[in-house]
């Protein structure tokens, strides 16, 4: 039974090796034949195996292929639980709906057949990154998934900003991996084991003395996988790839590794206080900047890509508040609802001959309604509109961290405030590309081919009825992830008139968001009343530039060692090192030179050295005491 | 009579050395410098006899041997190198042969 686990993840394996193989001897049709059936088997044998998780009550299945290595104990593990199981739903069912929709907008792509080797590529690597039951597996997936996600990002590698992204994005994932491959030995070293079951129940009997810096490392890896605060700016750039890529890997699953790590971490999370307060400030303060980055974006996929990271940053706040039921229902809702955006994005630039930028479209509800209202749909779920799916994960997370007290009051008006620019930015992204007058000609703007609109309209649904699974009346996602987080204690909903009162506040900032998008986009309020905001074009560099985060950091990281490095280069290496290679030889050359004045080429001088020579020797002779012969 | 000893065969060894040493030094034609190489060993085979009439052993007049044979081949080689340079360079003074200069 459990052995058709293989099946769900090694398909998309199957599948990404059959078709770069034959890949030559492929066209268009078959490549989708193929890559589709793939997907449909992968995803109903995921349904299948969720469908007898379900009756089971969750319970988790494990499945040990193989042991690795005996002492310590190692071992190919893969587990199905809750969580794994929801993200293995996920990540195959998205999947699916986007390989349909990239058989559309990929197509006529040189390298059509490559595209999909890659994706189902990253497919599997997310689902081993998702499956295995010890952090070993799991990091082979970590590590995979970025590898794939380099190879889409910078698929395009003819153009030079895709080729620099890709690079990007893997050096900073680099850092990440860095500080989980840290946290990796340490944890053997500590526990002795890999396999999450033990270290869970070693942690539970008693807590080692590095815990924290076992998980402040772990922390570091998810943040670079996560794109939070220090290590985030790879996300955006990550957009030259191809935007179906970009909606799975960069704002559905894969990005959301490091949430679903630390959630699987949680039993050690709990413990510690400081990690837990570490993750809520940077998660806040990443969904504030990058909400604040993303008011003055223009690039369509841009302003969903700094979207992304503010909405991590969420997910990271609910995981510091001990709320992770929460954390993994927004990823689930983020996933469906930042998918539909994204494809939605894809299909409008897909119709405007690849014009991304969004100042310059406009007016498009009228010949994309469809795509206009999907799109719709997809900001007011993100936006937190009752009753669309986003209201009802962000609200669980704003009143999760309202019922910690103390300190999380203020964390709870902050998230508040991002939940607002949430709103407001998605407000705007979505009043300019639809609803505001066409500012370029738009006259051969059709709607999308049905092959992209359908995972629209499936996308769309999802987000507006995904909600339901874990609304403060029916906790099915917390019955799902009951037996993950047993030992685990959750922050739960604040009782009675509280969460109501929560939910409005949450309500109305979304409200307020999109209704200031309004007035400030479409009625052009403040020229009407002819008011001016001071310092409005310091603040729109200030956002447009991501508070100069990145120029800062690349100044401090990039150029500082740079010039250090030529420094070094100048100072040991050309100083030292050559000088003293230098200095040999020269010193060679020279002596030789002094010396070869006597090489004058004159037989005689060589027989007057000789007979000096042979002068020398007679004295010697002489002045030595005789040998008796 | 004047008795002819050892002392008289050595200067004459000696006198025969020094003449050919200072013939090297001082002329310029190859030829007549190999002449008087074979001047400078002959003076010392000269010298190895002496002294082996002198102390009365055999071994000093195998070395003469040697030397002689040694010399005869350095002459076919040596005298080879000369005509050839000769043919070459239609000169066979040392002083304008100097390629071997440092």
């Amino acid at each position: 039974m459990e052995y058709i686990l293989l099946v769900v993840i090694f398909v998309p394996l199957m599948v990404s090796i059959f078709l770069n193989s034959i890949s030559k001897f492929l066209n268009e049709r078959l490549t989708t034949f193929v890559t589709i059936n793939g997907a449909l088997l992968s995803f109903s044998i995921s349904l299948f195996m969720f469908g007898a998780l379900l009756l089971d009550k969750f319970k988790p299945i494990s499945l040990n292929l193989f042991t690795w290595i005996p002492n310590p104990d190692i071992s190919f593990e893969f587990l199905l639980d809750g969580l794994s199981g929801t993200m293995m739903l996920l990540v195959t069912g998205l999947g699916l709906v986007i390989q349909i929709f990239s058989t559309s907008y990929m197509s006529g792509d040189p390298r059509f057949v490559k595209y999909f080797v890659y994706f189902n590529f990253f497919v599997f690597s997310m689902l081993l990154l998702v499956m295995s039951s010890n952090f070993l597996v799991m990091f082979f997936g970590w590590e995979l998934v970025g590898l794939s996600s380099y190879f889409l990002i910078s698929f395009w590698s003819e153009k030079k900003e895709a080729a620099k992204a890709g690079n990007k994005a893997f050096v900073l994932n680099r850092i990440g991996d860095f500080g989980f491959l840290i946290a990796l030995m340490m944890i053997l070293n500590t526990f002795d084991t890999f396999t999450f079951k033990k270290i869970f129940e070693a942690t539970l009997l008693n807590q080692p003395d590095n815990l924290d810096i076992i998980l402040i490392f772990l922390m570091i890896g998810a943040f670079g996988k996560s794109a939070q605060l220090p290590l985030f700016s790879w996300l955006p750039d990550a957009m030259e790839g191809p935007t179906p890529a970009s909606a799975l890997i960069h704002a559905a699953t894969m990005v959301t590794a490091g949430v679903f790590m630390l959630v699987r971490v949680s039993p050690l999370l709990q413990f510690s206080e400081i990690t837990s307060i570490l993750v809520i400030s940077i998660g806040l303060i990443t969904a504030l900047v990058s909400a604040f980055a993303a008011i003055n974006q223009d690039d369509i996929k841009k302003v969903l890509a700094y979207s992304t990271i503010s909405q991590l940053g969420f997910m990271f706040i609910a995981i510091g508040a001990g709320a992770y039921v929460a954390a993994i229902f927004h990823l689930v809702t983020h996933a469906f609802f930042k998918a539909l955006l994204f494809l939605g994005a894809g299909a409008v630039i897909h119709e405007m001959h690849h014009e991304q930028n969004i100042q310059k479209m406009g007016g498009l509800k009228k010949k994309m309604p469809f795509t206009a209202a999907m799109m719709g749909i997809g900001t007011l779920a993100i936006s937190g509109i009752p009753p669309l799916a986003g209201f009802w994960s962000k609200d669980e997370i704003l009143a999760s961290v309202f019922s910690k007290g103390g300190i999380y009051y203020g964390f709870w008006l902050l998230s508040l405030l991002a939940a607002f620019l949430t709103a407001f930015y998605m407000g705007r992204h979505w009043l300019l590309i639809f609803h505001k007058d066409p500012t370029t000609d738009i006259e051969n703007v059709h709607e999308a081919p049905k092959m992209m609109t359908r995972p629209l309209l499936l996308l769309g649904m999802f987000s507006i009825f995904i909600g339901f699974i874990n609304t403060p009346f029916f906790h099915g996602l917390e019955k799902v992830l009951h037996y993950t987080l047993i030992d685990v204690e959750v922050t739960h909903l604040p009782e009675g008139i509280t969460v109501v009162i929560l939910a409005l506040l949450s309500i109305g900032a979304g409200f307020t968001g999109l209704g200031v998008a309004y007035l400030i986009y479409i009625v052009d309020i403040f020229s009407y009343f002819k008011f001016e905001i001071p310092f409005t074009k310091e603040v729109k560099d200030l956002s447009y530039n991501v508070l100069y985060l990145n120029k800062i950091g690349n100044q401090i990281f990039v150029q500082v060692p740079k010039s250090l490095a030529r420094k070094t280069a100048v100072l040991i290496d050309g100083l030292i090192i050559d000088g003293f290679v230098n200095g040999v030889s020269s010193l060679f050359y020279k002596s030789s030179k002094t010396i070869s004045v006597t090489q004058s080429g004159l037989v005689r001088n060589y027989v007057v050295y000789f007979g000096f020579f042979l002068l020398l020797l007679i004295s010697i002779f002489i002045a030595t005491p005789l040998i008796i012969l | 009579m004047i008795e002819v000893t050892t002392d008289w065969y050595l200067t004459l060894a000696a006198l025969l050395f020094s003449i050919g040493f200072i013939g090297m030094m001082v002329r310029k034609n190859a030829l007549i410098m190999f002449m008087c190489i074979e001047l400078m060993l002959n003076a010392v085979n000269l010298t190895f006899i002496t002294a082996s009439k002198h102390f009365g052993q055999i071994e000093p007049q195998i070395s003469v041997f040697f030397v002689l044979v040694v010399a005869a081949a350095e002459v076919v080689v040596g005298l080879a190198i000369i005509v050839s340079i000769f043919k070459k360079q239609e000169t066979a003074s040392v002083d304008i042969l100097r390629s071997s200069r440092g």
